[in-house]
């Protein structure tokens, strides 16, 4: 159970982390066949494990923008119970549009994962728990979160590579916002907004710890992201153990320096590692990828200098 | 019988065709999955919830006054009224212990529903003393301050929260509205017109620069927002009283357009319902409907089956009515 199950520990206590990088130009690859083959070089303990895959759906955007795109929720989804899984479901809890099957539909996830009903949740409209977050960085103390989320065994945040007009960059650590459900906050959630964004990131990842992260990055999205912004192909799956090597990896891939973005820096402390001497880099490099995101003026500051 | 438990896409197909969505499917859906205590969840066998509860009881409501639903109807009225928290508001599911958007919902159930008048007024009062938070002076001069360049909307104007101590935002908005406009003035206290016209004002001011809602920021580093359906409708249906107004026409407009490319039931059922209730021209509803039943069974949501019993119950009314009638009738 992802819930609190791994220890919150000091980046200097904690062992390296993996991540791999996977160069994807076009949608209509095999994904599958790429994930699978990247997925068997993290030994992942998935045998008879439940696995819940939270992508990142935003709104209905068939232009295929905004939204972890439905190709990589099916060939994440054919991975996982290729390596073992007992099962794996698809969960997400809109931020902004309540209705989530006009969004499932547009984006046609039917195509890529078959019938939905009993395999896509809607995690803005499921049972929910109280449960005391792990961490204080907010005053929230308490949410109600998602019986999908909480009776899942391994849980893998699956968003898309964007940047994000309030928080800089949108990326695994981000995407959990979508686990807080809709019924008893809201859309937009906006509890999470009054507490601080990046405070409740901090407990909500502290509290529903993803075990692992995959990071559509095949076709982005630059400048007023997460919504408005405009598509950036970058041609990379970036996937991990670790979520926050994961999205520092990420922002490394996009131009942007992981330790000027807040949460990503205060997460490097006590939920992963932010430092690149303590991720084990698999597959490309991150020079070999990079791709350098427009972002908003006011995000100028977290741009990558070249010492960075 | 229904489709799903005849079993199998021949039985749903024979069902879509034969026109038993309408009626059969959706009124005995609700039926059937009432949960035993009273109330309903958001799916089937789901633990009943005050906002699906709320919908399901004013669908059946509007549907038919049958002596057969009676009982359905009074043990729903029961349970919202036992969820009912000492402050006069409601939680989302019972047990929680703050009062939220809900409220709005409940009353209005309880009211449409009849009965209970009290219940109704202690929840009005705690939604007239909601204040959000935005638009706090306050808040307005921490805005100032950060000479936020984001959004560009009027703080001053304040409706209703998701939360209590969150910012205002189009859809408790809009149903506190369909609330207040629900209910005999007798039932009014005098500082509820002020909290009326300045949610509307507010509604007005979060509207999209070309027409329709989106969930609350029509503006965002001085880029358009895109309306979504369910604000726009839930928007349009509290505004009911202005209907000849340039914002509402052009809101209307736009519903009118997107319609054709609604993809979910819940949209579907609610952008029917909003237009036929200002006397719009609409597709006629079942084949859309039948069309997503086949893909999905509307995922069994109560919500989804609850609006779309409204909207049927909406097609061929006339325009010109109150933002209750417009639910309803």
């Amino acid at each position: 159970m992802s819930l609190a199950s791994s220890r919150l520990l000091p980046a200097f206590i904690r062992p390296p982390s993996c991540v791999a990088i996977v160069r994807a130009q076009s949608y209509s690859l095999d994904l599958g066949a790429l994930l699978l083959q990247a997925l068997r070089e993290f030994d992942l303990p998935l045998r008879g494990k439940k696995v819940l895959l939270k992508p990142n759906f935003v709104e209905p955007d068939p232009g295929g923008v905004i939204n972890t795109h439905p190709a990589v929720v099916g060939a994440a989804r054919e991975s996982f119970l290729c390596l073992g899984a007992e099962s794996v479901r698809v969960a997400e809890g809109p931020g902004h549009e309540r209705d989530t099957e006009a969004i499932v539909e547009t984006i046609r996830l039917r195509d890529y994962l078959g019938s939905l009903p009993g395999l896509f949740v809607d995690l803005n409209l499921d049972e929910v728990h109280p449960v005391t977050l792990q961490t204080r960085a907010s005053k929230l103390r308490e949410l109600y979160l998602p019986k999908t989320v909480l009776e899942a065994d391994f849980v893998v945040s699956l968003p898309k590579l964007k940047t994000h007009h309030w928080v800089g960059a949108t990326l695994s650590l981000k995407n959990m916002f979508g686990i807080v459900p809709g019924c008893c906050y809201g859309w937009p959630k906006n509890i999470l907004h009054w507490a601080g964004i990046t405070r409740s990131i901090l407990d909500i990842n502290s509290t529903v710890r993803p075990d692992f992260a995959i990071v559509d990055g095949i076709v982005g999205m630059e400048g007023n992201g997460p919504i408005q912004g405009i598509a950036k192909p970058s041609g990379v799956l970036i996937l991990g153990d670790d979520p926050v090597a994961v999205d520092a990896t990420c922002a490394r891939v996009m131009g942007l320096a992981p330790e000027r973005i807040d949460y990503l820096a205060k997460a490097g402390t006590l939920l992963g590692h932010v430092k690149p001497d303590r991720i084990r880099q698999l597959g490309e490099s991150i020079t070999s990828v990079r791709t350098p995101f427009a972002v908003l003026p006011s995000f100028q500051k977290l741009v990558a200098s070249n010492g960075d | 019988m229904l489709p799903a438990e005849k079993g199998g896409g021949e039985a749903d197909r024979e069902a879509v065709s034969s026109g038993q969505l309408a009626d059969t499917y959706c009124r005995h859906f609700l039926i059937t999955n009432q949960n035993p205590d009273g109330g309903w969840g958001y799916h089937r066998a789901s633990p009943s919830s005050v906002e699906a509860t709320s919908w399901a009881l004013v669908a059946l409501t509007s549907w038919s006054q049958a002596p057969a639903l009676a009982e359905t109807c009074a043990r729903a009225h029961a349970w919202l009224l036992q969820a009912q928290l000492p402050d006069g508001s409601w939680p989302a599911f019972p047990g929680q212990r703050q009062g939220c958007w809900t409220t709005s919902l409940a009353s209005l159930a309880l009211h449409f529903q009849g009965g209970s008048p009290e219940a109704v007024v202690r929840g009005l009062d705690w939604l007239l003393d909601a204040w959000p938070a935005d638009g706090t002076l306050w808040w307005r001069l921490r805005q100032f301050l950060a000479r936020s360049a984001m959004v560009h909307q009027d703080s001053s104007l304040r409706g209703w929260s998701w939360t209590p101590g969150t910012a205002s935002w189009v859809e408790p908005t809009s149903h506190a509205l369909l609330l207040l406009r629900s209910l005999p003035p007798d039932l009014l206290p005098s500082r509820a017109a002020k909290r009326q016209r300045l949610a509307e004002r507010m509604l007005y001011d979060r509207m999209c620069p070309g027409g329709g809602w989106n969930s609350g920021n029509p503006l965002v580093y001085g880029v358009a927002g895109v309306p979504r359906i369910g604000p726009t409708a839930w928007a349009l249906l509290a505004l009911i009283d202005q209907p000849e107004r340039a914002e509402n026409q052009m809101s209307l407009d736009w519903l009118a357009r997107a319609y054709a490319g609604i993809r979910g039931a819940t949209s579907l059922a609610l952008a029917h319902r909003c237009l036929a209730a200002y006397g719009r021209q609409v597709p006629p509803l079942a084949p859309a409907l039948g069309e997503l039943y086949l893909q999905n069974r509307f995922f069994e949501s109560v919500l989804a089956v609850a609006w779309i019993a409204l909207a049927w119950g909406g097609e061929g009314s006339r325009a010109g009515k109150t933002a209750g009638e417009s639910l309803t009738s």
